[in-house]
């Protein structure tokens, strides 16, 4: 697998990572997390990435999204190499060009659905009022045309999720991180984000990754991705109704 | 994100009244009690706002214009003699008891100047004549005592009524107007020569010599000359309230209480202050991970915070000055307690206020710097 990063906008990947290493914490406490991943995404596909509790998903996310400093190898997403950039340039392309779904929804309890689904396009520099417009429409797009001046408590789980979705697109970014976005959803909420987030991930030039612990949503990979401590052991290419069952 | 960062602190009811409030209690603490020590100081200097003088001469113990050791006649021809000074004149300046008509008595400041030139006359008189002094036991009294000395007639004192200082009777021919002074009673002005009539025969009884530089001469050379020629003690009129004020700050506790109420202000300001906004920050730090992890830079997100943490201070910078402000001017209308807001005072207030604000905001800024946005994902 250890094949040198191509030019990704020729050969159609999203996300190519090489040989990438992360520990955590020093003497005693020294956990690596990542011993040397390779992985690959490709653009238009829902990606899923499973796998043991503490065999590195969320490290591994935390890297391609530029959260997360890691030590050695290569990280390209959509032609930015994120290994050598300054710190300063992973905060930009992180907002411009990531989409975050956290598990947590982590909407501001404070804020109206249409200005917390603004927040991606202020922190781009986008007008206030361009920001809130176009914030408005995502949400009509996610189903929640009548809700932009709610507060997030007013609403189920399923539509605070939408709400983290549409804050997620509304800039338009390339790659969208989900960790774990079903777990803290019942199953039919949990069916019809997916399907929401499928529909996402088809968009040209778009890639959706998704970590997961949830059986119920694997049909819903393009690919799945299984990892095992801190290394990827093996990837699916399978039809998506097959999962489901080759991975309970 | 600045309409956002402000929704987010106002939204935070408890905190954001907290952080008001306690803002608030520290500009007003601070201000109102400086306030009233510069009121106080204000008023240890008003014998030198009512008798003015550009030199004052007096014994070389004397520091400060509120107490007097008095010096011989003959010292006011030594200053005359002096090169560097055009005129110099004597003043008698003691507390005496006014009698008044019902038999009570009332202490008074009585001055004494001198009849030919009159000078450390009263500044502003409102009815009478200062020439009148020139006549027998005649006084010039302040709107105060026209207050105090009226006490058990039928209508208040006034020109041509008579009062009684150490059975002596004294007969009123002006009415002036006087700055408060560090004592609090009113001052009756007469002549010098009249004065020593009234007051109770001692050896000596030259309170201050009141000076005036040569032409060419400026007051402090004119004073240095003095000192070194007299042996007396000389101060311009601006040394001499320096000096008076100074001496209030090494004789007394009163800089020491008010200072240490002020910086009660101050440290409870900090306090509320930093540990409110303190928990503000942490209880939001999950957001600002989220916002971090979007791609909010860390000066961004620095912004956002110096604005939260300098709009409260200015609220509660404002209404802690309104309600000084409010103080003053019910106690200005009532004379007590004293009080002066100079405007340096609400500034430096605001300094003081802003400088906590900032101190608020750093403490929050350095955890939100510290914040790797990775937390985001974890639980
Ligand atoms: N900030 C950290 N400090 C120290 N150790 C960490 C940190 N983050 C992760 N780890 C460790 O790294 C390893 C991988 O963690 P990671 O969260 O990536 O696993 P995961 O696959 O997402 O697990 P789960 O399915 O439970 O979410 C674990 O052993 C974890 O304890
Ligand atoms: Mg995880």
């Amino acid at each position: 697998m250890n094949t040198e990063i191509t030019n990704n906008s020729k050969n159609g990947f999203a996300v190519q990572v090489r040989n990438v290493t992360k520990t955590f914490g020093t003497g005693e406490a020294r956990t690596q997390a990542l011993k040397g991943v390779d992985f690959d995404a490709r653009e238009g596909e829902l990606l899923m990435i499973v796998g043991p509790s503490g065999c590195g998903k969320t490290t591994l996310l935390s890297v391609i999204a530029g959260t997360l400093e890691f030590e050695e190898g290569e990280v390209d997403v959509f032609h930015a190499r994120l290994h050598g950039m300054s710190k300063s340039a992973i905060t930009n392309f992180r907002g411009g060009s990531i989409g975050f779904i956290f598990q947590q929804f982590n909407l501001i309890p404070t804020l109206t659905c249409i200005e917390n689904v603004s927040v991606p396009l202020l922190i781009n520099g986008v007008s206030r009022a361009i920001a809130e417009k176009k914030a408005a429409e995502v949400l009509a797009l996610v189903g929640l045309g009548g809700r932009g001046h709610d507060r997030p408590s007013n609403l189920s789980g399923g539509q605070q999720q939408r709400v983290a979705i549409a804050r997620a697109l509304v800039h338009e970014p390339k790659l969208i991180i989900c960790d774990e976005p079903t777990s803290a959803l019942d199953k039919d909420t949990g069916h019809k984000i997916m399907e929401l987030l499928r529909d996402v991930a088809r968009a040209p030039g778009r890639c959706v990754i998704v970590v997961t612990h949830d059986p119920r949503i694997y049909q819903f990979a393009d690919r799945m991705t299984e990892m095992e401590d801190g290394r990827v052991q093996r990837v699916h290419e399978a039809p998506q109704a097959g999962f489901s069952h080759t991975h309970q | 994100m600045y309409h956002l960062a402000l929704k987010m602190l106002f939204a935070d009811r408890a905190k954001y009244i907290m952080l008001v409030s306690g803002l608030t209690f520290a500009a007003l603490l601070m201000t109102q009690q400086a306030a009233v020590f510069f009121g106080i100081l204000d008023w240890t200097n008003g014998n030198l706002k009512n008798m003015r003088a550009q030199i004052w001469v007096v014994d070389p113990k004397v520091e400060q214009a509120n107490e007097i050791k008095p010096m011989r006649d003959t010292d006011v021809s030594r200053v005359r003699t002096v090169p560097g000074v055009a005129w110099a004149v004597p003043m008698y300046w003691s507390v005496q008891q006014a009698r008044l008509q019902d038999g009570t008595f009332k202490p008074i400041q009585l001055v004494g100047i001198d009849s030919t030139t009159m000078v450390g006359q009263p500044g502003n008189i409102i009815a009478g004549k200062l020439e009148d002094l020139r006549l027998p036991n005649t006084v010039m009294i302040d709107d105060l005592a026209v207050e105090r000395l009226s006490r058990g007639r039928a209508k208040t004192i006034g020109i041509g009524d008579t009062f009684e200082i150490n059975d002596k009777e004294a007969r009123i021919v002006g009415i002036c107007k006087t700055e408060k002074s560090f004592f609090g009673y009113p001052y009756v002005f007469t002549t010098y020569d009249q004065a020593l009539q009234f007051a109770p025969k001692v050896r000596k009884m030259l309170s201050f010599i009141l000076a005036h530089p040569a032409p060419g001469w400026t007051a402090e050379q004119a004073v240095i000359q003095i000192k070194k020629q007299t042996g007396l003690g000389a101060f311009t009129e601006g040394q001499f309230s320096v000096s008076t004020v100074l001496w209030f700050f090494r004789n007394t506790g009163i800089p020491m209480s008010f200072g240490t109420t002020i910086l009660l202000g101050f440290i409870v300001g900090v306090a509320i202050a930093g540990q409110t906004f303190y928990s503000f920050i942490l209880e939001n730090l999950r957001h600002i991970g989220a916002l971090k992890a979007m791609g909010a830079s860390d000066w961004m997100l620095t912004r956002m915070v110096l604005l939260q943490s300098f709009t409260v201070g200015l609220i509660g910078y404002g209404i802690g000055i309104g309600l000084t402000v409010l103080f003053g001017l019910a106690v200005l209308k009532k004379g007590m307690p004293p009080f002066a807001l100079p405007y340096q005072l609400p500034l430096f207030t605001f300094v003081v206020i802003m400088f906590i604000c900032a101190f608020a905001a750093v403490l929050g800024i350095l955890r939100i710097r510290k914040l790797e946005p990775a937390i985001v994902f974890r639980g």
